[in-house]
């Protein structure tokens, strides 16, 4: 089959590979119809990820059909029109069965990068280095899915490929956002990034009842889909200070929830912003010199911004360690930080109910579809965030 | 994970990778994981030092100058523990069953009972070389503890225990393997005791760890065997291209 492999930092290939076979007997192989781009594969390429090897296929979010399965898949059928949830949870474990999948114990076949980074393994996370278990992803014609009972859902009738297949990850990953910021009548919420993962967390958020919701980001077209379509507030943090900007919105209070959908990439480039400038010359200097792994310009900022006793939901992706980290604020102000990789499984029934329903309709970040054959141009379109790109996706 | 030489299925460069992995995420983690557990290096080598080197992993170039020294602790003692969301009895059954216990250790490759306190054991070393031992149960305590030691002329002398306690609140039962490995003095004996004296604490972990995936989900998470840009260019060939190399 075709399948974009990853063969070094920025080096992005479709190639023959074979096709997946059951290597064990839950895994079920899916025919991949659709297959997203996503913020967190730009780690992966820009080479912030360690861990990836010559030739990994990468790709997590997305849709397809169930062509195969193992003799221990119960719940599924050939023929089922499914999404797969991007990390992968056994389903026994404790983690798995206290809904938090991302925790999983037992999904992560290589757990040694992560025990000796963090202390612990979580779970496995299709095309997303071997840290996270080296699972194939994808970004091709067949994908394996492990646990596949826990991991693969069936698409109701009344929902379309293209809102479907960002179940698998933006959806899920901004309604947890927003569920981990607790959100209460009268809360204004602030979300850092306008990208896919941003404008499902906006949307979620007034879905759980947030008063206002403001969107930061500095790209004119994701702004505008913050506004239209996710009924935001729009900040553009090139061009205002954000610190005075959201106190201003805030009659000084501060956003009471502050959600982080950039993660280790965040760029400061605010020549307006006090000290931004200086702080972004020097988090990417150390960045590029791997004496610091993630740029933490965002979570700075939030923690300025908040509102004393608010609360810090993060789901931008880090990866090791950060410098000058406002640890005096942040305990002061009495924050709350909740965060994590998604937990999608926990969602998926209830984000479909809410697609059908009409209160959520995640297609519109769908921006284009192209071939898989095309898929290394997508990802520097993507990556640049050329032709108001919000996603690429591919069909293969 | 691991094999003979010539079967070629370890994970190429993973010693590489891992120092890399720990140095970009900063001094931090090599210091802490060095400190609490001895030689990182080889803590943290898939399948530890002593599968590295049954499946032929040369111990030259960095790895032996970085690990060696950091190994010298004699006798070894290494405790591994996990918490498995099974009942003790489940799990004491499956580890009184010998036959279950070479999923576990994979160097392993025969049990022989002898009687009803003495085995026979057959695993293989670095480099394939055989290492036989014979144990005798000291405690058997129905669904909590096992514990064994080796007799006179082990190649690989050590005492063992097994450990099994309701975890609390419902999280099912805390597992705690123990091993206490006196490695064979002697400049010959040198050697091995190098090689095995930082490799039982990958290896109990391992262990536990396999008997947590087996007992909870019934198979062990694999990517062997799945598709990769690697295969078409042919595996020997394949090299690690490491991320910022
Ligand atoms: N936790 C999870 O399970 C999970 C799942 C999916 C994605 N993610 C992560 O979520 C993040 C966003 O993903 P995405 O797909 O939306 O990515 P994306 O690249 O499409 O969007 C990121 C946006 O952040 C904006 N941005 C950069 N610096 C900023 C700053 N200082 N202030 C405000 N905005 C800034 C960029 O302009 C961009 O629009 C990534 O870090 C990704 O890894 C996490
Ligand atoms: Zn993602
Ligand atoms: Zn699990």
């Amino acid at each position: 089959m075709r399948a974009l492999c990853w063969n070094g930092v920025n080096d992005l290939r479709v190639e023959r590979v074979p096709d997946p076979t059951i290597l064990a007997p839950q895994d079920a192989i899916i025919k991949v119809g659709l297959s997203s781009v996503c913020g967190s594969d730009l780690h992966l390429i820009g080479g912030y990820v360690p861990t990836m090897r010559a030739g990994d296929i990468i790709g997590h979010e997305f849709l397809g059909e169930v062509v195969e399965k193992g003799p221990e898949v119960t719940r599924l059928n050939r023929g089922d029109r499914v999404i797969t949830v991007s990390i992968i949870g056994c389903g026994k474990c404790w983690h798995c069965e206290h809904e938090e999948f991302s925790l999983c114990d037992n999904s992560n076949p290589q757990p040694a990068f992560e025990e000796m980074a963090y202390g612990h393994c979580t779970a496995g996370i299709f095309g997303y280095s071997h840290a996270f278990g080296g699972y194939a992803g994808s970004h091709a014609e067949y994908i394996r899915v492990p646990f596949a009972d826990t991991n693969c859902f069936r698409v109701p009738e009344g929902v379309t490929d293209e809102q479907a297949v960002f179940v698998s990850d933006a959806v899920p990953t901004g309604y947890m956002a927003a569920d981990m910021g607790n959100i209460k009548p009268g809360d204004v919420v602030a979300v850092w990034g306008c990208g896919g993962v941003g404008q499902m967390a906006m949307k979620s958020a007034f879905l759980m009842g947030a008063e206002r919701v403001i969107g930061i980001d500095r790209f004119p077209d994701r702004l505008r889909a913050a506004q239209m379509k996710a009924g935001a507030e729009t900040l553009d943090y090139s061009r205002v200070d954000i610190y005075d900007a959201l106190l201003a919105m805030t009659g000084g209070r501060g956003p009471d929830v502050c959600i982080d959908a950039v993660g280790m990439e965040a760029d400061s480039g605010a020549p307006s912003t006090k000290g931004l400038a200086i702080e972004d010359l020097y988090d990417r200097g150390k960045q590029a010199l791997r004496l610091e792994s993630d740029r933490p310009a965002v979570l700075r900022q939030m923690i300025q911004c908040c509102r004393k006793g608010g609360t810090l939901s993060i789901v931008g992706v880090y990866g090791g360690l950060i410098d000058k980290f406002p640890m005096g604020a942040a305990m002061n102000k009495a924050l709350t930080f909740r965060m994590g990789q998604q937990h999608g499984q926990r969602y998926v029934k209830r984000l479909f109910e809410h697609i059908e329903k009409g209160e959520l309709d995640p297609a519109y970040l769908l921006t284009h579809k192209w071939a898989l054959d095309d898929a290394p141009q997508g990802y520097r379109m993507f990556k640049e965030k050329a032709d108001d790109c919000m996603r690429v996706v591919f069909a293969p | 994970m691991t094999r003979g030489r010539d079967g070629g299925r370890r994970l190429e460069g993973s010693a590489g990778t891992l120092e890399r992995w720990a140095a970009i995420l900063g001094g931090t983690a090599l210091g802490f994981a060095g400190a609490r557990r001895g030689s990182w290096t080889l803590a943290a080598l898939g399948g530890g030092l002593f599968l590295a080197g049954a499946a032929g992993v040369p111990l030259s170039s960095p790895l032996r100058q970085v690990a060696l020294p950091a190994m010298r602790r004699e006798p070894t003692t290494t405790q591994a523990n996990v918490t498995i969301a099974v009942p003790a009895n489940k799990l004491f059954r499956h580890w009184r069953n010998v036959r279950h216990l070479a999923a576990l250790f994979p160097h392993l490759d025969a049990v022989e009972i002898l009687s009803d306190t003495e085995s026979r054991w057959k695993a293989h070393g670095p480099g394939g070389v055989p290492v036989v031992w014979n144990s005798r149960l000291d405690k058997v305590r129905e669904n909590e503890l096992i514990t064994w030691h080796t007799l006179e002329g082990a190649d690989l002398p050590h005492r063992g225990t097994v450990l099994f306690r309701p975890a609390p609140g419902g999280r099912g039962t805390e597992v705690s393997l123990t091993l206490a490995y006196h490695p064979p003095g002697g400049a010959g004996g040198d050697a091995v005791s190098r090689l095995f004296g930082a490799a039982p604490e990958q290896q109990a972990r391992e262990a536990l760890r396999r008997l947590k995936r087996i007992m909870e989900v019934g198979e062990l998470p694999t990517i062997e065997g799945q598709p990769s840009g690697r295969a078409e260019r042919g595996r020997v060939t394949a090299k690690l291209r490491e991320v910022t190399g």
